[in-house]
């Protein structure tokens, strides 16, 4: 059975009182021609509007081995054992959870099992969070960070209760603890259906098509300034900052937009790759390079500019302008061009929670033995912390990409569409607890050819 | 659909009769002494057929709201149970289909019915609890809750009845109500069977191996390396041969002797997807396979769990439930489609049948 014919299924987690109710019994009674079949774990106060539902009580099952990835759900099974005889009645499950579900054991039930992997297909895990209540429930419960870093989609819900900067705070928090995930802002869980169901989570072919890469990046860059340029000459000029070098990249015909920003973040986290090549004061800044100014000397330092005719040109620099106080100037008239608009990126920093996520992003290709060796002993040893894990990979020798992914310490690699002229790279995106992300990318550089 | 070729009977099957319910078949039997077969649909439908011919007797639908999950008809073969996910259990006569008893357990998923051998009792397993009621639907006992859900239930002697959850088998003995022995182990227990004496239990889990106890020792052994959960398990009638199955193969061990422990298994190897059911027939080393491919296998046995297979049949798609006639002159299938198939499996004269023995 090819997967298109195998029933989807979205987990549904999130706290007692985060609004899981709701969101179901707003996906049931919209009109979306789904018959969706739904599997209760929590009931009693609100009641489900219609539909196939079906309570159960949960129960996780560990295997005399004691292998956490072994640990199912035997309700779902028994439930779904059930369920997939009726298959004419409904073409979409929903699992809503108890707001103190483990998710691992409901996730790996749908790769552990093969009477039901056989049948159904996880499609996502969406958990709800209550913005209200998230922070003091993090800091309390183990659950609740592991609901967050299963996420596929996290809801961001009751937002009305809370402050803007409160939400932005909140909303970095969890993007810390969970990279991969796509966070959606909601009052009284209204959010659109499709961006809960049918998302494909665990189709890594369809979440690359629509994302090419799983992450929202942390940059190597800090900040982008884009300058609206007439033809002509001008200076970048640079006081003393807080480097004596610093890498820039400049790209012609830069647009303001967040998408064309992020089109040129992207095109610059890939010249950043490259080696830099380094500039000395008075020398012209070559446009689409990665380049390394050298700023050691004391005073004022400036770059040239050469703009042939009028562009809009874009500076991504490693650092923020002002720490380097950095002006651009037009030679001839000796006066300062201010930026149109300028887009400061996450760079790297340090994260608070214990649950949290590590990207690896490495240009080039990774030799198969190594990895499988350096994963095999990662997941052996740390996959009771890590809770999933998804990425795509360069082998060396091999015309296709690799997608994989995980929960805990199963794991599935396949060969997905060919690398063509693209430039071959690797990402991976752990979401774990406490997991060290030095040792890690050491491990994983150490794979590299 | 299966990915096999439609083939006709083949070896001792011989051509029956077919005829269709309403839904997905889940559960079959053999009533009035074989010469009625009632068939049970997901969907809640109930129809009797004639023995010889498949000539409808009898149906009724939606006996239970939300679905049917069981069926047993009782030894003497006058009535039979049905339950659901509606909490009811339903006894009925096998004449006309009539309810004589309905009763109300509440609101979990009724998924397991057993009558006892002599037929005086009738276990019934919803969520954690086992009830047994009488033939008249009089209640006689119910459990304490279980740790888990009940995953399935099976009679070790006339008042002696056997459960299995989550991490351990226990046996009741539901007369004195007392608990006779406890058996416990860590896993998820999903299928048990005993042997006809009652002295072994084997049940298969979800982490892929069958566990079994010989109660009369206390011994038990651990049997692993199953591609999948051990769904199926079947002993022959002396309790020399038990037949389990997780995948396309099924595996036999042999309790000749001092075995199965430090034992090869019996492999055998006719089906291209996962067996859906199994069965041994009521007399002998014939064992029935059906597989989520529509194929269905009778094999035959040696001491050892070896053999070969003797006949084979298409049943047209997932094989829901087998069903051996009372005389093991017929066998049963039924199957996801709805379809119901039976083949005459070729007469065995007296001298036949002391070849097998």
């Amino acid at each position: 059975m090819s997967i298109k014919d195998k029933v989807p299924v979205t987990i549904l987690t999130g706290f007692l009182g985060s609004g899981k109710t709701t969101l179901l019994n707003r996906i049931l009674s919209e009109e979306h021609g789904k018959r969706i079949a739904v599997i209760e774990n929590e009931y009693g106060e609100v009641g489900i509007d219609q539909g196939l539902v079906i309570n159960a009580d949960e129960e996780v099952f560990e295997m005399s081995n004691g292998c956490i990835c072994c640990t199912v759900r035997g309700d779902l099974i028994r439930v779904l054992g059930n369920l997939m005889k009726r298959r004419d009645k409904f073409d979409y499950v929903l699992v809503e959870t108890t707001g103190l579900a483990d998710p691992g054991p409901v996730a790996q039930t749908f790769f552990m099992d093969e009477e039901i992997s056989s049948e159904f297909t996880l499609d996502g895990i969406v958990t709800l969070v209550d913005a209200a209540h998230i922070d003091q429930q993090l800091g309390r419960s183990d659950e609740s960070s592991e609901q967050v870093a299963f996420a596929d989609v996290l809801v961001l819900n009751k937002t009305d209760l809370v402050s803007d900067d409160a939400l932005n705070t909140l909303e970095s928090r969890l993007r810390d603890m969970n990279r991969m995930t796509q966070i959606i802002r909601a009052e009284n869980a209204k959010v659109p259906i499709e961006t809960v169901l049918n998302l494909s989570a665990f189709d890594l072919d369809q979440i690359l098509k629509r994302r090419p890469t799983f992450l929202e990046p942390e940059y190597p860059f800090e900040w982008t300034g884009v300058y609206d340029l007439n033809a002509g000459k001008y200076e970048l000029m640079l006081e003393e900052g807080p480097d004596p070098e610093m890498s820039l990249v400049a790209l012609v015909n830069q647009g303001e937009s967040e998408e064309e920003l992020k089109d040129g973040a992207e095109s610059s986290l890939r010249l950043y790759a490259e080696k830099a090549n380094t500039l000395e004061p008075g020398n012209t800044i070559p446009y689409g390079e990665h380049i390394n100014l050298k700023l050691d000397d004391k005073g004022n330092k400036s770059f040239i500019l050469n703009i042939k005719k009028p562009t809009k040109i874009g500076l991504f620099t490693q650092h923020t302008a002002e720490e380097f106080n950095m002006k651009v100037i037009k030679s001839e008239e000796n006066k300062e061009i201010p930026f149109n608009t300028e887009r400061f990126w996450q760079a790297e920093h340090e994260h608070d929670d214990e649950v949290g996520s590590i990207a690896i992003e490495r240009f080039g290709d990774v030799d198969p033995e190594k990895l499988n060796t350096w994963m095999g002993r990662l997941l052996s040893e740390k996959g009771v912390d890590i809770f999933r894990t998804k990425g795509f990979i360069s082998y060396s020798g091999n015309p296709r990409r690799i997608v994989f992914q995980g929960v805990h310490m199963l794991f599935t690699a396949q060969p997905d569409k060919e690398w063509g002229n693209e430039l071959r790279r690797n990402q991976l995106v752990f979401i774990g607890r406490n997991l060290n992300e030095k040792e890690m990318q050491e491990g994983f550089d150490k794979c590299l050819i | 659909m299966p990915d096999i070729e439609p083939f006709s009977p083949r070896g001792m099957f011989h051509e029956g009769w077919t005829a269709e319910v309403s839904d997905y078949a889940i559960a079959c039997g053999w009533s009035l002494k074989g010469k009625q077969f009632i068939v049970g649909d997901v969907a809640g439908g109930i129809f009797a057929f004639e023995g010889d011919t498949g000539k409808i007797i009898w149906e009724k639908d939606n006996t239970h709201s939300g679905g049917l999950l069981a069926m047993a008809i009782h030894p003497e073969g006058e009535i039979f149970a049905t339950s659901g996910q509606d909490g009811n259990v339903q006894i009925c006569n096998c004449y006309e289909g009539n309810v004589i008893k309905t009763l109300d357990l509440g609101k979990g998923w009724v998924e397991h019915l057993k009558w006892s051998n002599d037929g005086l009792f009738l276990a019934i397993a919803s969520s954690k609890k086992v009830y047994v009621f009488n033939e008249i639907g009089e209640e006689k006992w119910i459990s304490e809750d279980h740790p888990s859900t009940v995953s399935a239930i099976t009679w070790s002697n006339k008042n002696e009845l056997a459960t299995a959850c989550y991490g351990r088998v226990t046996f009741f003995d539901i007369v004195n109500n007392k608990t006779n022995q406890k058996l416990e182990w860590q896993g998820s227990l999903v299928s048990m069977e005993l042997s006809p004496d009652g002295d072994i239990v084997a049940c298969g889990s979800q982490d892929n191996s069958v566990h079994f106890w010989r109660r009369s020792t206390g011994m038990d052994a651990e049997m692993t390396g199953y591609p999948g959960k051990p769904s199926h398990l079947s002993f022959d009638d002396s309790g020399k041969l038990l037949a389990t199955s997780g995948s396309e193969r099924i595996t036999v061990w042999s309790f000749k002797g001092n075995g199965p422990e430090g034992t090869m298994p019996g492999e055998l190897c006719h089906h291209t997807e996962p067996i859906s059911s199994l069965a041994f027939s009521n007399k002998g080393m014939l064992v029935a396979s059906g597989s989520r491919d529509g194929s269905v296998v009778a094999s035959f046995l040696k001491n050892d769990g070896n053999g070969d297979p003797v006949g084979a049949a298409f049943a047209g798609d997932l094989v829901g439930a087998i069903s051996w006639r009372p005389d093991d002159c017929a066998l049963a299938a039924v199957n996801a489609k709805g379809v119901v198939n039976v083949w005459k499996f070729k007469v065995r004269t007296n001298l036949f049948s002391k070849g097998f023995k």
